[in-house]
């Protein structure tokens, strides 16, 4: 499946989709030296993070900093509602972000499935399991 | 995105690669939000200065933009960090002092001012109408919906990069077209009005868009609490109030109305403390000077705290230096002031039963880390559960 996006910091990217349907305070929410969603208890290192929006402290754009440094980074993030928090966060540890549209979230659900974006395209290719 | 040839200088490294990298985060995060140019701010408020929060990463990336030639080149005041600056706090954990101090000094150096403070307004009132760049999604909303001014939830190196450059992206709050609210919400029940903290949590939970609410009250002390709870367990930026935020700011387009009612805003309260040990807390966002001083006179009136019952009160490191006396009278009581700091941006040295707050941001962030029971009241509420006295 191919499925148009809005690219907000563009790098390639190839990785499984994990989709969380809601929204994410980096901060207190995500510990940035282990790479963990704290609310589910789940790795987002390595993973192609689909979730709704950032939400909470403007200090998340330090701890998607820090996700970097400590090497448990997302390969790509992609939000239906972007904002400066996570917009930032992502430029600094040049991480990709992609903003899709309303409505991806819960199509593509729980349903497993590689995630892969090519810089400079405008779309991303989801290969379902 | 149209650049003026200073600003084009400034991207392309000509003042140096500090000021380079501050504008091309401004640059690409205004691309981002679809802005097509950059505004000059008359503040920039730095959050994310906190070493518990930003550890080595943050610190290390802030050091290299002092070592790297980075000075600020408009007002700029910094947000808590994670020591208590009077150096009296029992209750703060000191043991990140040296990591802090480095960072204090690079942004001190770097020509900020050190109010160490969430509430920036109380320094610097900002103009209604005044573009800013600020960090600190508590006093993004005061800044806002109180004072008229404009700034967007900027992470904490956006609003640093604002201060090495000036600039800010021209999107979001900024322009008049976005400052719509969207759903009315209207407040009758006087419990609802009574716990500004509940009330927050619940427009932050509840209502995604811009709000317009009506019945709110009007004193800063409470707006900002329900402001700062909003803008936690939400993202809002700018909420309307009816009366207070200045006309001309904002316009409305109503798709929705709602009325708050006491069992809306219940589930956030938690339950009230009964045996075990309390940690009463005042003071997200810290409180201005008269709001410290009622706090005093309600707890002098009191005397001696309960036994296992500590209150903790946390301040701008200028309202200490102001009421230096009061906060040793209020030491000897058993209650805790801390300067400059706040138990979000820092940990405490020891863990309680129950915490009982008047802050649904302190709730929000702190009911998880400390694994305590929590309710959530109003200023004299929590005064009273601290002392054990019934509510009502």
């Amino acid at each position: 499946m191919r499925e148009r996006v809005r690219v907000l910091v563009d790098g390639d990217c190839r990785a499984p989709l994990r989709v969380y349907n809601d929204y994410i305070s980096f901060f207190g929410e995500v510990d940035p030296a282990t790479g963990t969603l704290k609310a589910v208890g789940e790795q987002i290192a390595g993973v192609a993070l689909a979730f709704r929006g950032g939400r909470g402290s403007t200090v998340g754009s330090y701890v998607i900093y820090a996700l970097k440094y400590y090497g448990r980074e997302p390969s790509c993030m992609l939000v239906e509602e972007p904002e400066p928090i996570i917009i930032t966060g992502c430029i600094m540890a040049d991480i990709p972000l992609f903003q899709v549209r309303k409505g991806f979230l819960e199509e593509v659900g729980s349903k497993r499935a590689v995630l892969v974006h090519e810089k400079g395209r405008d779309y991303v290719e989801l290969h379902f399991e | 995105m149209y650049l003026t040839r200073e600003q084009e200088r400034m991207l392309n490294g000509e003042f140096g690669w500090v000021v380079a990298k501050a504008m091309s985060i401004i640059v690409k995060t205004g691309e981002a939000l679809g802005a097509t140019k950059l505004v000059e701010v008359a503040h920039a408020h730095v959050s994310g200065v906190s070493y518990s929060n930003i550890l080595d990463p943050g610190l290390e990336f802030i050091r290299s933009l002092l070592l790297g030639g980075g000075r600020a080149r408009v007002y700029t005041t910094v947000n808590p960090g994670c020591v208590d600056y009077s150096g009296l706090s029992e209750l703060i954990d000191g043991s990140y002092a040296r990591k802090q101090a480095v960072i204090d000094d690079s942004l001190i150096k770097m020509g900020f001012k050190p109010v160490f403070t969430c509430i920036p307004y109380y320094h610097r009132p900002p103009a209604q109408g005044e573009f800013l760049a600020w960090g600190e999604s508590s006093a993004v909303a005061v800044a806002n919906s109180v004072f008229g001014a404009s700034t967007n939830r900027e992470g904490g190196p956006l609003a640093l990069a604002s201060a090495l450059t000036g600039f800010t992206y021209y999107a979001g709050l900024h322009v008049p077209g976005n400052r719509v609210a969207r759903v009315l919400v209207h407040v009758k029940d006087p419990r609802v009005r009574g716990n500004p903290g509940a009330l927050g949590l619940w427009l932050g939970y509840r209502v995604r868009e811009i709000p317009l609410v009506r019945g709110a009250g009007q004193g800063l002390a409470d707006l900002k609490i329900m402001l700062a709870a909003s803008a936690a367990s939400g993202s809002h930026a700018l909420v309307v109030l009816e009366g207070v935020t200045p006309r001309g700011f904002y316009s409305t387009d109503f798709v929705d109305r709602v009325e708050v009612e006491w069992g809306d805003v219940e589930e956030y309260i938690g339950t009230e403390p009964g045996g075990g040990s309390v940690l009463g807390y005042l003071g997200c966002p810290h409180l201005y000077p008269w709001e410290f001083l009622e706090v005093y006179r309600q707890v002098v009136k009191r005397g001696v705290l309960p036994r296992d019952r500590r209150l903790l009160i946390t301040i701008p490191v200028e309202v200490f230096e102001k009421h230096y006396s009061e906060v040793l009278r209020l030491r000897r009581l058993g209650v805790d002031v801390a300067a400059g700091t706040c138990p979000v941006v820092s940990r405490l040295t020891r863990v309680f039963d129950h915490l009982v707050t008047n802050s649904g941001k302190a709730v929000f962030y702190l009911s998880k880390q400390l694994k305590a029971n929590y309710y959530l009241t109003n200023t004299l509420g929590v005064i009273r559960a601290v002392y054990g006295e019934r509510a009502g």
